[in-house]
This record gives C-alpha cells, sequence and structure tokens, in this order.
C-alpha cells in the first residue's frame, strides 16, 4: 500500500516536472516570455514601452486564439520585472525569471543591466532579445542573445547624412553615461565620427545619479562644439543637459544616435531648448499607415501614446516570427529561426545580421528612422540602413 | 582655466553650496540636539520638490505660496515623526537610526506609486540668464543664494535671540540640565524636527524647478549633506556653512578644472587629510 502511494506519488511528481517544462505551462498552453526592464527611475520612459509594446503583441495573439506551432494554439504571457536600470535588480529579475517563472525566453534592456547577466543567460541556455548598447554583447560567445534594436555600430550611419546636408558643422563634443554603455557608445561614435572629419573636442562621462551638468558642460563649452552629442543618456538626463546648456549659452545642435523620446526631454529642457535635435528611434510624424494603426492599439490599450513603443517591439515580433518558422518552443531552434527569417516590424522588412562586423549574424537589420525637432514635434528625415547587413 | 570660466563656476558653486547648507543645517541641528542622524532627511527633500509640483505647477498657486507650503507641510510632518517615532523609541539613537532609515525606504517606495514612475518637471520660476562679471548665469541658479542665505539668518536669529532658540541650545549642551531648568524637552525636539524637515524641504523646493523629479532625487543631496556635517563638525552650524560653501565650490569649480569624477575623488580626499589633523571637523570639539 505504502510502496503504491509512493510510485503514484513519484508518477504525479514526474507529470507536474513535464507539465512545468521550458517555459510552458502545458495544462494551459501558456508561453512565458520574460521582460527585466526598468519601469521606474530615469530609464522608466524607455522601460516602460518595452514591456507594453511586447504585452500589446502578445495580447493581439492571444486574441486570436494564440500562437499557432505544430497545429496547436498557445497563449503568449509577459512575466515583467522592474531593474530601474540597477546592475544588482537586472541581476535578481533575470535569476527570478529564469529560477522561479521558468522562462525560455528574455527581453533584457540595458548595457550594464544584460552584461551582468551574460553569464546566467548562456548558462541557462535562455534565447534573449535585449535592447541594449554594450561592447561584446552581439558574439559568438553569446549565439542565443539576439540584439533586436540598432546599435552604434548601425545607427552611425546618420552622421554620414549630416555630413551631406549640414557640411558647415565639424567640432563635436560626446556626453554620456559612466558605464559600460557609455564607454563603448561613444567609441563607436567617436571612431565612426572621426574617420569622417569631425573633430572630437570634448569626451565627457556623468554618473546616471547626476543632475547638476554646469562644471561638465562648462568644460565641454569651453571647446566650442557646434554639436553635442547625449549618446546612450537617458531622457530625463538629456533634458538637463540640454537645459543647462542652453542656460550656459550653447546655440549649437544636440544630437542622439541612440534613442531618446523628445517630447520628455522637451518637458524638462523646455521646447525651444529642443528644437533641431536629431535622434534615432523616436518619430512622432509623418507616421506610415502601419504605425499609426500601432498607435490607435497602442494608446487605446494604454491611454497615453509613447513613440519609443514603436522600435521596442521588435522583441516581439522576431519571437513571434522565429517560433513560427520553427513550429518550435524549444530556445535553440527559435534561435536558428532567428538567423534566418524575415520578418515585419513597424518600420518594414527586418533581420538579423551584421555577421561581417559582430563575426555573428545576430543584430537586427531594418530600415533606421531619424528624426529632427521641428517646432516640438520629432519629425523623420530619413530612413537609413546601416554600414553593414 | 580662464578667469571667465573660474569666476562663472564659482557662481555655480556658491549657489549649489546654498542648497548643501540648507539640507546640512537641518541635518547637524538634530544632530546637535538629538545625536541622530536623521536618514529622512533626504526623503524630506524630495517631498519638498514635490510639494512644489502640485501646489505651483498642477495647482497654480504663486512659487513662493508652494513654497512656504512646502516648509510648513514638512515641518509639520518632522513634528508627526518626532511625536510618532522618536518620542515613543525614548530617544534611543540606534533605533532611531533604524527607523529613521525605514521611513526613508518606505517614503522612496510609495514615491512611484503615487507620483508616477517617470521623471516629473516644474517650469521655470525665473527663466533666463543674467550677466554678471562678463558670464551669464541662469536666474534661477542665483535666485537660490538670497534665499538660502535668509533662511540661515533666520535660524541664526530664532537660535540666538528667542527663548525657544535658548532651549535648544541648552538641550544641544546638556539635556538633563535644561530639563530640571523647566524646558520641555520634548516640545523642543519635536521643534528641531520640523525645523529640520523644513529646511530640507525648502531645499528640494528651491531646486524643483532646475532638476528633474523622481522618489530617489534626494539621494545625492543627502549624501552631500553627510559629508558637510563631517566636514564642519557635527552638530555645529558655522560648521555647516563653510562645510557646504567649500563642498559647493570644490564641486563646481574642481569639477570644472578636471572633470565629474577626479572633483567626487578630492572632495573625499581633501576630507580624509583635514579629518586627519582636525578629527572633529572644522567646528567640532570633541565630547
Amino acid at each position: 500500500m505504502r510502496s503504491q502511494r509512493s510510485r503514484m506519488l513519484a508518477c504525479l511528481t514526474v507529470a507536474g516536472l513535464v507539465a512545468v517544462g521550458p517555459g510552458i505551462t502545458r495544462a494551459q498552453d501558456v508561453v512565458k516570455f520574460g521582460v527585466s526592464t526598468p519601469l521606474s527611475g530615469p530609464a522608466a520612459p524607455w522601460g516602460i514601452p518595452h514591456k507594453n509594446a511586447t504585452e500589446l503583441i502578445f495580447d493581439e495573439i492571444n486574441a486570436q486564439g494564440g500562437l499557432d506551432v505544430g497545429g496547436k494554439k498557445y497563449k503568449l504571457e509577459v512575466v515583467a520585472y522592474d531593474h530601474k536600470y540597477v546592475i544588482a535588480e537586472g541581476v535578481a529579475t533575470v535569476n527570478r525569471l529564469i529560477a522561479k517563472d521558468g522562462v525560455k525566453y528574455v527581453s533584457i534592456l540595458g548595457g550594464a543591466v544584460v552584461k551582468a547577466n551574460e553569464e546566467a543567460v548562456n548558462e541557462g541556455r535562455v534565447l534573449n532579445l535585449p535592447l541594449a548598447y554594450a561592447d561584446g554583447l552581439v558574439s559568438p560567445k553569446n549565439p542565443l542573445t539576439f540584439h533586436s534594436f540598432p546599435a552604434p555600430p548601425e545607427t552611425t550611419s546618420f552622421w554620414k547624412w549630416v555630413k551631406q546636408n549640414h557640411p558647415s558643422l565639424k567640432r563635436v563634443a560626446t556626453i554620456s553615461p559612466n558605464d559600460d554603455t557609455g564607454w563603448w557608445s561613444i567609441k563607436v561614435e567617436t571612431t565612426f565620427i572621426q574617420k569622417l572629419g569631425y573633430e572630437t573636442v570634448a569626451k565627457e562621462f556623468f554618473e546616471r545619479t547626476m543632475t547638476d551638468f554646469n562644471p561638465v558642460l562648462l568644460r565641454i563649452l569651453t571647446q566650442k562644439p557646434d554639436v553635442i552629442s547625449v549618446l546612450a543618456s537617458p531622457a530625463g538626463s538629456v533634458g538637463l543637459i540640454i537645459k543647462q546648456a542652453r542656460e550656459l549659452g550653447f546655440k549649437g545642435r544636440f544630437i542622439h544616435i541612440g534613442q531618446v523620446d523628445t517630447s520628455v526631454v522637451a518637458n524638462i529642457a523646455g521646447k525651444a531648448n529642443v528644437e533641431g535635435m536629431w535622434v534615432h528611434g523616436f518619430v512622432q510624424t509623418p507616421l506610415p499607415e502601419r504605425i499609426k494603426s500601432w498607435q490607435t492599439r497602442y494608446t487605446k490599450k494604454y491611454g497615453e501614446w509613447n513613440a519609443t513603443s514603436i522600435d521596442f517591439a521588435n522583441p516581439a515580433f522576431a519571437f513571434v516570427a522565429a517560433v513560427k518558422k520553427a513550429q518550435s518552443f524549444d530556445p535553440k531552434k527559435v534561435a536558428d529561426a532567428l538567423g534566418v527569417v524575415e520578418f515585419d516590424n513597424l518600420w518594414g522588412k527586418a533581420h538579423f545580421g551584421g555577421k561581417d562586423y559582430y563575426g555573428i549574424g545576430n543584430q537586427i537589420i531594418y530600415p533606421m528612422p531619424f528624426s529632427e525637432v521641428k517646432d516640438g514635434v520629432a519629425t523623420l528625415v530619413t530612413q537609413l540602413l546601416p554600414p553593414h547587413n | 582655466m580662464t578667469p571667465a570660466l573660474f569666476v562663472q563656476s564659482a557662481i555655480i558653486g556658491v549657489s549649489l553650496g546654498s542648497i548643501y547648507i540648507l539640507m546640512a543645517l537641518g541635518l547637524t541641528l538634530m544632530f546637535g540636539m538629538m545625536h541622530i542622524i536623521n536618514f529622512a532627511h533626504g526623503a524630506v527633500y524630495m517631498l519638498g520638490a514635490f510639494v512644489i509640483y502640485y501646489v505651483f505647477f498642477q495647482g497654480g498657486m504663486p512659487y513662493f505660496v508652494a513654497f512656504v507650503a512646502s516648509m510648513v507641510l514638512l515641518g509639520i510632518f518632522g513634528y508627526l515623526v518626532e511625536r510618532s517615532i522618536y518620542r515613543p523609541i525614548k530617544g534611543g539613537i540606534e533605533p532611531t537610526l533604524v527607523a529613521l532609515l525605514a521611513l526613508t525606504t518606505f517614503l522612496q517606495a510609495a514615491g512611484y506609486p503615487v507620483f508616477g514612475q517617470l521623471d516629473k518637471h516644474v517650469p521655470p520660476v525665473f527663466p533666463g540668464t543674467r550677466n554678471i562679471l562678463g558670464v551669464g548665469i541662469s536666474i534661477e541658479r542665483l535666485m537660490i543664494i538670497p534665499v538660502a542665505a535668509a533662511l540661515v539668518i533666520g535660524l541664526y536669529l530664532f537660535i540666538n535671540n528667542t527663548r525657544l532658540g535658548a532651549a535648544m541650545r541648552a538641550i544641544e549642551q546638556d539635556k538633563e540640565a535644561a530639563a530640571l531648568q523647566g524646558v520641555n524637552v520634548h516640545v523642543v525636539n519635536g521643534l528641531a524636527f520640523a525645523i529640520g524637515f523644513a529646511l530640507a524641504a525648502a531645499s528640494g523646493a528651491l531646486m524643483a524647478p532646475i532638476f528633474k523629479l523622481d522618489p530617489m532625487m534626494g539621494e545625492q543631496p543627502l549624501l552631500k549633506a553627510f559629508i558637510i556635517i563631517i566636514l564642519g563638525g557635527l552638530g555645529s552650524i558655522p560648521g555647516a556653512i563653510l562645510g557646504g560653501l567649500m563642498l559647493g565650490l570644490i564641486d563646481s569649480i574642481v569639477a570644472t578644472a578636471l572633470g565629474a569624477e577626479p572633483a567626487f575623488l578630492l572632495s573625499f580626499v581633501f576630507i580624509i587629510m583635514l579629518l586627519l589633523f582636525r578629527p572633529t571637523g572644522l567646528f567640532g570639539y570633541a565630547s
């Protein structure tokens, strides 16, 4: 009697373990997708649309019955945690996603956070679709990491456009966060622009908690730059940098070839101070029909429109396309599919490539949007492909 | 560094130092009287700034009304903290420290659901710049200096020319002796909490239109205030004033000349060197 009960208990345990499986709760046919992103703090203007965009895409698929794999429909669920752009919190949230929630697919935002989680992601054989800038992130040593947002090696393309359209600008100063993300971004950007003939007259870094940029800006302004690049800086910091630089008399341009919400920047810096700023990945007008439809759906669900969500929807689009192609939820098979699948994002056709530059084709490639703030509105000026395919 | 740049960074340093002084004054006042380090000071600075956001920006009231409201509301909050936390603990230094740390954590954590997850901003109260000695300085920053000076002078006059101020000085010197002379220690401690909180709120209220607002915005000023009261001498008001000015000038002039990182390191090197020769700080004394 006792051994029969033990056998039954063992069977139930095995059945339970099988049911929990790799990120799939089979009893409910739910696939969990982890999101570790800043939902509070200075980087929240990036994290909130990251989570919302992923949820919206999954909700729309779920509303149609779910994702069809092998003739069976699976519901997609986002499990999101706030890491506040603090590395320790980023490590804790990803560990929790992998160990407690059992997810096999994650999207992590933030270069320093993604780098800190490299080992956990690789050892856990977790598919990662990050939105992050960090040296060595797209690399053969991270075969399951597919970077889902154009990084500085891609977005530097825009400097060629600037050179052609604004040849009078010659002196560039940079100011970036004092971490992995900032260092790498500026290294890539300055190397590229120096080859184009620009003079880098100042290169400053700041702690992400900094609010008084006056001393740093005074140093920069003595070098009389034509353009100040604020690459990799979050919207709140960019707003303060612009406001304080204008107060100190800077009349030139600002450029952010990373991604920044210029409406958040303008709230802090003042609308007039942001005029003429160039940004990548944030466009308010004109929007293609596909994006207008996205805007309507996003606003209906979340109340407030956030243009950052356009490009931050990439991880979800890529994941869904790859699972459809692989007809499997096995992370390795999904990764293999990501290497070959072409899919639609909100700007057009996208794929993963960049093997010539990174040594592995795990960088998203699509026509990147760049805009200029005109009358307070981020207005699309061009769409460019990266220098590598 | 050119003379013009030096002047510009020095004026910015004095403005920054003025904020540091207000933060440090409340902290040192509470330490002098009750020997407690108020870890909640940074959170109170944050709340002071958010009062400006709601009363001035959202509520449409004049800035100076919002400024006074910020000081009064947070002053009352300080008195309530003394009544509900410090007094029941009976002035135990360690339990009070832990309780104030818990209060800070609670206020910061509650800030996100209450104030929202995105950074807030307050529009400029004094927009534009003014030319001083040939260099442009933001009027907002210039205005900090007289307002902070008025508050410092007001505090000085209060402490040195009123009966309550005399009671505060008496408690600072000897709490038991003061009580034997008829000083109501609880009431005066409550007043010290109220003044300390009000000064932190004033700092936050002055900075609200200059910087952005978020629930963690008080952490850096709190760190600076700790440095200042150690530099100036724990419990010393003149020390807090001199220390605040020195740190503001170091933060601005050294950071302009050498960069933010070297300035941060140098400020600590300077403090360590000073403490090696004067372990009690500039105006502190061994108890």
